[in-house]
């Protein structure tokens, strides 16, 4: 049987709920299964690519466990644009090393390609 | 698994045998941890747990065993970076012995 | 095409237009729980063609549907679980 295609939908933003955590916590969980999942950051989920100082607020800073992908074999982070120009984010501005992001204008569309899909 | 006792210095455990506070760590406190497992600990091991603390620094969490491969690899090139060379330093499991002798919290994904 | 379900009120939080945000010509759209508060939401008209929401759940709130939105069982939800993929939970 052909292995199913997986993707973890991140569209909650971090700190205010466990839900981003949860999130990058599943996804390097399959990742550490061999089922790399994609990842699309939607929603407040763009949020977690900001800089940001955590310590400040005794959390683990998510945006560098998010940078952690690429060992784990996500390469690619796909990225709502809608959800980035709704949130005043300007996408040129954006980087993480070593990750490729990747702009979809139409996140409905790449959604329905997968056999399973997270939602967090 | 019993406290380490270090220069007369209590070292908290958890019931793995890792530290229960972080902020405990010395080379003192690895040498201890690896006896426990067997390892006297040469270059090549602290290496690999400079890495393992660097990881840590950068990513906030503990690798688990393909993305330590790579880490080190990255760092130290592909003759170290494979799973054999971390295999016969810190057996059975490197990324969680390894993580241990380092002073790190055990690997989420490490089963 | 995929299946959206969506359990949160519209007035509660995101998750509604986040759901609606992710929609491509064709999927469904499942209200359940708090969700059923959205019958009635003008984005929702406006952006799904199949919308779909479990009755057990509108009636014990008292939530009308409009005809627009098909009124479903479990039996119904089930078979349109089976018959879509992928499926995406839109929750909180």
């Amino acid at each position: 049987m052909p292995r199913k295609s997986i993707l973890a939908i991140c569209r909650h933003a971090p700190y205010g709920n466990a839900l981003a955590r949860e999130g990058l916590e599943a996804i390097l969980a399959c990742a550490a299964m061999d089922q790399v999942p994609a990842v699309l950051l939607i929603n407040d989920g763009v949020f977690l690519l900001l800089e940001q100082d955590a310590q400040q607020i005794g959390e683990k800073n998510l945006r560098r466990n998010l940078a952690a992908l690429p060992m784990f074999g996500v390469e690619t982070l796909h990225l709502c644009e809608r959800s980035l120009r709704e949130r005043g984010i300007d996408p040129a501005q954006l980087s993480l090393p070593g990750t490729e992001l990747k702009l979809l204008q139409n996140p409905g569309a790449f959604i329905a390609g997968f056999d399973q899909v997270l939602s967090f | 698994m019993e406290n380490l006792v270090i220069e007369g210095r209590e070292i908290p455990l958890d019931k793995e045998g890792f530290l229960r506070n972080l902020g405990d760590w010395s080379p003192q406190v690895a040498e201890a941890l690896a006896a426990q497992e067997n390892i006297v600990l040469t270059e090549d091991h602290w290496d690999v747990i400079r890495l393992l603390q660097d990881f840590y620094r950068e990513f906030e969490l503990s690798p688990a065993m393909r993305p330590l491969v790579k880490y080190i690899d990255q760092h130290l090139g592909p003759e170290k970076g494979r799973s054999i060379f971390l295999m016969q330093l810190f057996p059975p499991s490197p990324a969680k012995i390894g993580s241990k002798i380092a002073g790190l919290p055990k690997p989420t994904n490490c089963l | 095409m995929t299946l959206h379900i969506v359990n949160q009120s519209p007035y509660a939080g995101s998750a509604l237009s986040d759901c609606l945000n992710a929609l491509h010509p064709g999927d469904a759209v499942v209200l359940i729980e708090d969700g059923v508060y959205a019958v009635n939401d003008p984005r929702l008209s406006a952006s799904a063609d199949n919308s779909f929401c479990l009755g057990a759940d509108a009636i014990a709130r008292g939530v009308t549907v409009p005809e627009s939105i098909e009124t479903i069982d479990e039996a119904r939800w089930v078979a349109l679980c089976a018959e879509h993929n992928p499926i995406v939970s839109w929750f909180r």
